[in-house]
């Protein structure tokens, strides 16, 4: 885990750490990924991995709309929003 | 007469009796909850709400609900709409959920009176509570100490007698070790008892919502209810749900309990060494027979659990990003500088420091080494149980591996050494296995059993 490492996971999660912390998240962080790769020692030889402790498909159902339109109860919770759409900063130039 | 640590059943009989009104029980409710307010047990009251839905409880005719009337608090990541739901989260500070959470319109379509949200580690990632955006909450037992967590608010809350039992969620321990901080008992059931529909996601293979309440009975009350199939959850279990409350004074004669091996419980903390034993031997008096059993990859579950955890986190937290509901930042550049800004702001450092362990492991080239070995030592972590259930019905262990600690002293140099604090809990998780805190003896002296899965 290097500082170039940890500025790539931090765009790909879009997360940026404040310049002061960040030699103290990069030790955090790998502290942490020796605790996980303590698991390389186990052997898993034609072991499935297990996704969910179910392990059954997830159910399928008909595509049946079956509620109202709730637009405007869900906008009420946009930061930014006209009538009909979410707003953001200008993506085309 | 105080409502103050009365039971489920206890206040039910006061309501029947008309020894009390629904609207006195929850005015009284409020005020003991405004009274013991310095826990820091709840985020939002819903105090309007909870007292006209008491006055028209009042109007109805009699009900042959049990939870008709009854208070109880809801932690602060099942949504419920009209009423603010933060996660203990900045990111979530202003969101107010357009529906509530499948679980939750069970208890309340029973009778059930939502006093308020409490307080949690933020999204529901900690032990000790103390990552909330909301402040620490204290353990009712001893000031300055942590409730455990992440349902530390629910926990308290009961725990100091305020509501009689409140809803957690546990994703490697959550309801269980709070609830042994806290001296009450918790249950985390089956993965797939409760909907997850409506519970803001942390890791989806492992979460469960499940009760927290200071007796058995009222565990049980609770858990019926909020369990049943739920076509919105996709992972729910499409069962016929037994009543719970019927086996509750069964006998355990002939019960065969076991002992991990490889827990080493002689280097626990002597006040949990103690009140384990002393578990046992009670459980013996009762006809439990104790047989000592191996889980050999028991040790790994730690470093999968946080694999894993991490990994479902990252994925299910990018949809906070700003556009649609939470925090938005004030003055982006442009839209990548909107996301990076407002999820920065917005998460606190123990949720970043798991987004991105998460985002690594799942990154190109690390995938396998972490991500895929984890759940292969997951699956290794299940068939260890599988062959354990063939000799014994239930597997004791303690909790957590030492009493409630003081604020700041476990983690803060070191996040693993908190990490460590969900050893006998995480592997129910992993395994989807039910499990449930039992208190013995005061504070945290406890004693965990975990059932023999309900299904296979």
């Amino acid at each position: 885990m290097d500082q170039e490492i940890v500025r790539t996971i931090c765009y790909l999660a879009r997360l940026e750490i404040d310049q002061d912390r960040a030699e103290k998240i990069e030790q955090d962080l790998e502290i942490i990924i020796e605790l996980i790769g303590e698991l390389s020692s186990i052997d898993t030889t034609n072991i499935e991995p297990l996704y969910s402790p179910l392990e059954k498909t997830a159910l399928k159902h008909e595509d049946i709309v079956n509620s109202d339109n709730q637009k405007e109860k869900f906008l009420q919770n946009a930061p930014n929003s006209n009538d009909d759409y979410f707003l953001v900063p200008r993506v085309v130039e | 007469m105080s409502i103050q640590f009365k039971s489920i059943l206890e206040l039910r009989k006061m309501l029947d009796t008309k020894a009390i009104s629904s609207e006195e029980l929850i005015q009284e409710t409020l005020q003991l909850a405004s009274k013991l307010k310095l826990l820091n047990c709840f985020v939002t009251m819903n105090k309007e709400a909870s007292i006209q839905k008491a006055i028209q409880i009042d109007k109805m005719a009699a009900s042959n609900s049990l939870l008709s009337g009854i208070p109880l608090g809801q932690k602060d990541l099942f949504c419920t709409e009209g009423l603010r739901t933060t996660c203990s989260s900045k990111i979530l500070s202003n969101f107010v959920p357009p529906y509530t959470a499948t679980s939750v319109s069970n208890l309340e379509a029973a009778g059930s009176i939502t006093i308020g949200k409490t307080n949690m580690d933020e999204f529901a990632m900690g032990s000790s509570n103390e990552t909330s955006y909301f402040g620490n909450v204290h353990n009712p037992w001893k000031k300055g100490y942590v409730p455990g967590g992440s349902s530390g608010g629910s926990a308290a809350a009961v725990a100091a007698g305020i509501i009689p039992a409140a809803t957690g969620t546990d994703t490697g321990g959550s309801i269980r070790q709070p609830a042994a901080h806290c001296g009450i008992t918790g249950i985390k059931p089956t993965y797939g008892r409760v909907s997850r529909w409506g519970m803001i996601a942390f890791a989806s293979s492992l979460d469960q919502a499940g009760p927290l309440a200071r007796t058995a009975e009222d565990c049980a009350v609770l858990l019926n209810i909020m369990s049943g199939y739920d076509p919105k959850d996709t992972t729910s279990l499409d069962v016929v749900n037994t009543d719970l409350t019927l086996t509750l004074n069964d006998s355990l004669k002939g019960l065969k309990f076991g002992i991990v091996k490889e827990f080493h419980l002689e280097d626990l903390d002597p006040a949990v060494q103690k009140s384990f034993d002393d578990s046992k031997a009670l459980y013996e008096s009762l006809g439990v027979e104790f047989i000592e059993i191996s889980l050999p990859n028991i040790s790994a579950s730690v470093p999968t659990y946080y694999s894993i955890a991490p990994a479902e986190c990252s994925s299910n937290l990018s949809r906070f990003d700003g556009i649609k509901f939470g925090h938005r930042t004030e003055h982006p550049e442009d839209l990548t500088d909107l996301y990076i800004k407002s999820r920065s702001e917005g998460f606190g450092d123990e949720v970043k420091r798991r987004i991105l362990i998460g985002t690594y492991a799942l990154s190109a080239g690390y995938y396998d080494a972490y991500y895929k070995k984890a759940q292969q030592v997951r699956r290794l972590i299940k068939n260890d149980f599988e062959n354990a259930f063939g000799l014994v019905d239930l597997i004791m262990t303690p909790t957590s591996p030492s009493t409630a600690f003081s604020f700041g002293s476990k983690g803060s140099q070191n996040p693993v050494e908190l990490y460590l604090e969900d050893l006998f809990t995480i592997s129910a998780n992993l395994a989807g296995l039910p499990a449930i805190s039992i208190p013995h003896g005061r504070l945290n002296s406890l004693t965990i059993p975990i059932f023999k899965p309900l299904i296979g």
